[in-house]
């Protein structure tokens, strides 16, 4: 007898296996039919199919969509209806008394969508999503002053907003009361580790004197990966990615910084701070040595301006690569540190190397590098040496550089008509051989070779020498020097240059650029008198400059107090 | 030049008797020249030709505050200015980028033709006034849009407090200004959403301690007094601007000098049931018959303000409001206070955002209003010997203005039509009183 019940069980169960299945997937269909309705924009026909989903059972999916298709519609009251019927029936769900609260504010039913609030916590006293939801769409709003009287009522009903720390958090944020909003974010941080990306969102519009504030908060003890992966990705938005860096390198393999500083790299090579890239990339590899990841890191040090770290990480690849794809991916790189370094004998010797595998192109893309790595190492004629049999050609980009580092002019106008790139060491050469009409002027091309070899002490002095020689190009030359000068901070010996500009050279365009940058030195100087003077002086003296709104920005500050 | 040389015969002697005769009718032309120079104007456009018309009201401020006299010509290309031709007005607008155009006798003479014949007047500024700010000793400039316009345009002012309305002799100032200070002592109701913060913890204790400090039991009596003064200040001639949240709870503290209006968390003690019939709305300048908000837990102070921005539930959205155009022959205060390169202009939330009409004082002039709204947004009178004018909203080139948002960077909106009414207010009481033509 039990036997023969199990198996009228097992066949009812087997009978009704199907069926059950079979009404899942018209469910499905009916979903289906409706969504693919409102995609194609069919919105009267999607009405119809939504209710449908609501009469086979599945209230909240057709209610929402209701919800949204009535909105493309403008008649967004039309969903209340369904709504009311639907919430009578389930009048706990949170879906559709989420909805319910949504529809009646974009109504600007702002009463009824208290009340509905209300209902709804009445209906789940101990419950913390209906002030949850409320407070979240207000806050969404804009409407932050309705958000903390909601978030107020949290407290008093629940006995304290633990359980809505996140609306808390982001409430002060739209207050502006910023370390009490970094503080929320930390208690919030501590439950939601997944919202360590709404937190950097609320966070970043920190205004720059409230952000040490929040690098306090952030980094008190006890410490946690969270806060420390959030203040990494707050410096990085705020423009700091060093200090970024500094934050996220604390982390250990066990906090999965692995990812985290795959992430921080990514996004500040996207960001262009190669430098703080190159730093990520290399506690990657130290995690996970590769030969990509240290090429990807030799080329971020590269563009940001370390060629010897580079050389050191290319070291490393090329220690575990075959030689073809050395050749490939270490060596171009290799020969650009190399190049930037000056050390032109180490370039020839790779070029002597492995130049008989290379392509023409390639070759002479290489001797160029070479040409410059010596160039950077004064030599000029090896330079042009490393230049021979690869092209003889005066128009080459770099014989013409060649030709104005030892001061012909003719050579270097010819070859640098058509310059590949418009670098600012490119613009400022064409600058100076436009300005002037002499063919050669040795003083002028020595303090540009300088200027290539990176010796900026060297080129600013050589800058102004060249000035007495080349007359009608003086004031270029002396603002050369001068922005020389300014680089260094040696504001005191900028300032003589443009005062010699301003003075011997009024009708220069130099003039204009030399007051401002010389009112700018003085305001840096706390010399608030003397700067009002130049700006004026600029506004008064060149009022068709490109430079006048700057200058009155400058003296607005100036009169008001305010940063500049 | 050619014909000149061709006059002098080749003999003639410069210094001869005819010689001497040329010689003096051009000295005669040149003294001409030169005294036609020196009584060349400088025009400054307020229309759209203007490139900075907020730091133009500076430019004239400057002219008068150095003893020179300027002219306003109401409603001609936005309220042009004119201006003495002299080498530090000069320097002044080209340092401030203010299009200036210069004008000799005769084109002055053309536009007082044109103004004469239209709707449009000149009225003489002939006095720098003299300017106070009543604003708490730490606010920040960009607290505060009529700071901030004074700042931008270079136009002096002092800063005074509750101490200094209460003991110094205010008739030493032409103008004064309140921004969105609460005299009915309640800090604006933001006990309700900002009472732990710290800057409200700060401006809480400043005011007790003030009031302490003049023997008044609490902030709300304080600000009573303070308000009672400004209303004597008024009443003996001067001019009180006033915008946001002051031009709401002046008139309020006004009404209730005999009467509880104030929630218990500003006074200790609820607010008279009956606070409504008892106002006094005699001594107000603008208002009556207004209705008090009589929870302490609604951020409203009364049915005055049409919009009620801090009440989600009665919040009135946003829109724009048109300047009335008056007959600036025969009501130049009016017209002065509305010059402006637009007449329609975005409408901004303040605290007090606008004026319901139906509690406007019958003689209340009304200068702007939003068409077919239940508001106006900016209005004049007279009180005593003095006047005042209100206008609504906080910051003209900051709609939502929400509490910590950045500055307003006037640079940005040296244009702006709304801080443009903020300025005529500045420069009205410089007019010369003429009397009205009849």
């Amino acid at each position: 007898m039990r036997g023969w019940a199990l198996a009228v069980g097992a066949a009812t169960a087997l009978l009704a296996a199907p069926p059950r299945a079979a009404g899942a997937q018209a469910l499905n269909a009916i979903v289906q039919r409706a969504l693919d309705l409102e995609n194609a924009g069919r919105w009267r026909d999607a009405i119809g199919a939504w209710r449908t989903v609501i009469a086979s059972g599945e209230t909240a999916q057709g209610v929402l969509g209701l919800e949204r298709v009535f909105q493309q519609l403008g008649q967004d009251d039309s969903v209340l209806p369904p709504l009311d019927s639907a919430l009578a029936r389930a009048p706990k769900d949170r879906m559709l008394r989420g909805a319910q609260l949504r529809v009646l504010r974009s109504l600007g039913r702002e009463t009824d969508a208290r009340a509905a609030f209300a209902a709804w916590a009445a209906l789940v006293p101990n419950d913390p999503v209906p002030y949850r939801e409320y407070a979240g769409q207000l806050l969404t709003d804009g409407r932050i002053a309705a958000a903390d009287t909601v978030l107020q009522e949290a407290s008093r009903a629940l006995g304290g907003t633990k359980t809505l720390v996140i609306e808390v958090a982001q409430l002060r944020a739209a207050l502006g009361l910023w370390p009490q909003a970094a503080a929320a974010w930390r208690d919030a941080l501590v439950a939601e580790q997944y919202m360590e990306s709404s937190a950097i969102y609320s966070l970043t519009p920190a205004p720059a004197d409230k952000r040490d504030s929040v690098r306090a908060i952030l980094s008190a003890p006890p410490r946690r990966a969270p806060y420390v992966r959030t203040l990494g990705a707050l410096e990085l938005a705020w423009g700091a990615p060093r200090d970024g860096w500094r934050v996220l390198s604390t982390l250990t393999p066990a906090d999965s910084a692995y990812g985290t500083w795959s992430d921080f790299a990514d996004d500040a090579e996207h960001l262009g701070a190669w430098l703080p890239a190159r730093d990520a990339m290399v506690a990657m590899y130290a995690q996970r040595p590769g030969a990509a990841l240290a090429i990807r890191a030799a080329n971020a040090a590269l563009s940001g301006g370390d060629a010897s770290s580079a050389l050191d990480l290319l070291a490393k690849a090329a220690a575990t690569l075959a030689v073809p794809a050395y050749r490939a991916q270490v060596l171009p790189l290799q020969v650009r540190a190399l190049s930037a370094l000056g050390r032109a004998a180490e370039v020839e010797a790779l070029l002597a190397q492995h130049g008989a595998q290379l392509d023409a192109g390639t070759r002479h893309g290489y001797a160029r590098l070479a040409a410059w790595a010596w160039i950077r190492a004064g030599q000029v004629e090896k330079a042009r040496a490393a230049l021979q049999g690869m092209s003889g050609d005066d128009e080459d980009e770099v014989s013409a550089w060649l030709a104005l580092y030892v001061g012909d002019l003719v050579k270097a106008r010819a070859g640098l008509k058509r310059p590949t790139e418009a670098t600012a060491q490119v613009v400022t050469a064409i600058a100076f051989l436009s300005r002037t009409k002499a063919d050669s002027a040795r003083s002028a091309g020595a303090a540009f070779l300088a200027l290539a070899r990176g010796d900026t002490v060297d080129a600013s002095r050589r800058f102004e020498r060249a000035a007495a020689d080349v007359p009608d190009a003086a004031p270029l030359l002396l603002a050369l020097a001068a922005r020389l000068h300014a680089a260094r901070r040696e504001d005191g010996a900028a300032i003589g240059l443009w005062q010699r500009i301003v003075g011997d050279y009024a009708a220069a365009p130099e003039a204009a650029e030399a007051d401002l940058e010389w009112g700018r030195a003085l305001r840096r100087r706390g010399d608030a008198g003397g700067a009002v003077e130049r700006f004026e002086h600029l506004i008064l003296t060149y009022p068709s400059s490109a430079l006048v709104p700057q200058a009155r920005r400058e003296l607005d500050g100036l009169r008001t107090g305010a940063a500049l | 030049m050619t014909h000149a040389r061709r006059g002098r015969s080749s003999n003639e002697r410069p210094f001869g008797i005819r010689g001497l005769g040329r010689w003096a009718t051009a000295l005669a032309l040149v003294a001409a020249l030169a005294a036609r120079a020196a009584a060349q104007h400088l025009l400054v456009p307020m229309d759209d030709q203007q490139q900075n018309h907020l730091k133009a009201y500076g430019l004239t401020f400057s002219v008068l505050k150095n003893g020179g006299k300027a002219e306003w010509f109401l409603n001609y290309r936005g309220g042009s200015f004119l201006l003495p031709d002299d080498p530090a007005t000069r320097r002044k607008a080209a340092l401030d980028g203010i299009t200036t155009q210069p004008l000799d006798e005769s084109a002055v003479l053309a536009i007082r033709r044109e103004i004469a014949a239209g709707n449009m007047d000149a009225v003489t500024l002939e006095k720098a006034p003299r300017i106070a700010i009543y604003a708490p000793p730490k606010s920040p400039p960009w607290d505060d849009a009529v700071t901030l316009a004074l700042r931008y345009a270079g136009i002096d002012y002092t800063q005074i407090w509750d101490d200094d309305v209460l003991k110094s002799d205010l008739s030493k100032f032409d103008w004064i200004h309140l921004f969105h200070e609460d005299f009915t002592g309640q800090l604006n109701k933001l006990y309700l959403g900002f009472r732990d913060t710290p800057w409200f913890v700060e401006e809480r204790d400043r005011d007790l301690a003030t009031a302490q400090r003049n023997n008044f039991p609490n902030i709300p009596a304080l600000k009573k007094a303070v308000a009672w003064r400004l209303h004597d200040f008024v009443q003996k001639g001067g001019f009180v601007f006033a915008m946001c949240g002051a031009t709401e709870t002046l008139e309020l503290a006004m009404a209730a000098q005999n009467v509880d209006i104030v929630g218990p968390f500003s006074d200790g003690t609820p607010m008279d049931p009956d606070a409504d019939s008892k106002l006094d709305w005699n001594s107000t300048f603008a208002f009556r018959n207004v209705h008090l908000e009589m929870s302490a837990g609604v951020n409203a102070m009364s049915d005055i303000d049409g919009h009620q921005v801090n009440v989600p539930t009665r919040r009135q959205a946003l829109g724009q409001f048109t300047l009335f155009n008056f007959s600036a022959k025969f009501d130049p205060v009016a017209t002065m206070l509305v010059q402006d390169h637009r007449n329609v202009i975005p409408d901004y939330f303040g605290v007090t955002t606008s004026f319901n009409r139906s509690v406007l004082k019958p003689g209340v002039t009304i200068l702007a209003s939003e068409d077919g709204a239940p508001w106006v947004k900016y209005i004049h009178g007279d009180y005593g010997k003095g006047s005042w004018t209100y206008l609504g909203g906080h910051d003209p080139e900051d709609p939502q203005h929400n509490i910590g948002a950045a500055p307003t960077d006037l640079a940005l909106h040296p244009n702006s039509p709304g801080y443009r009414l903020i300025l005529n207010n500045v420069l009205f009481p410089a007019a010369k009183k003429k009397p009205l033509k009849t």
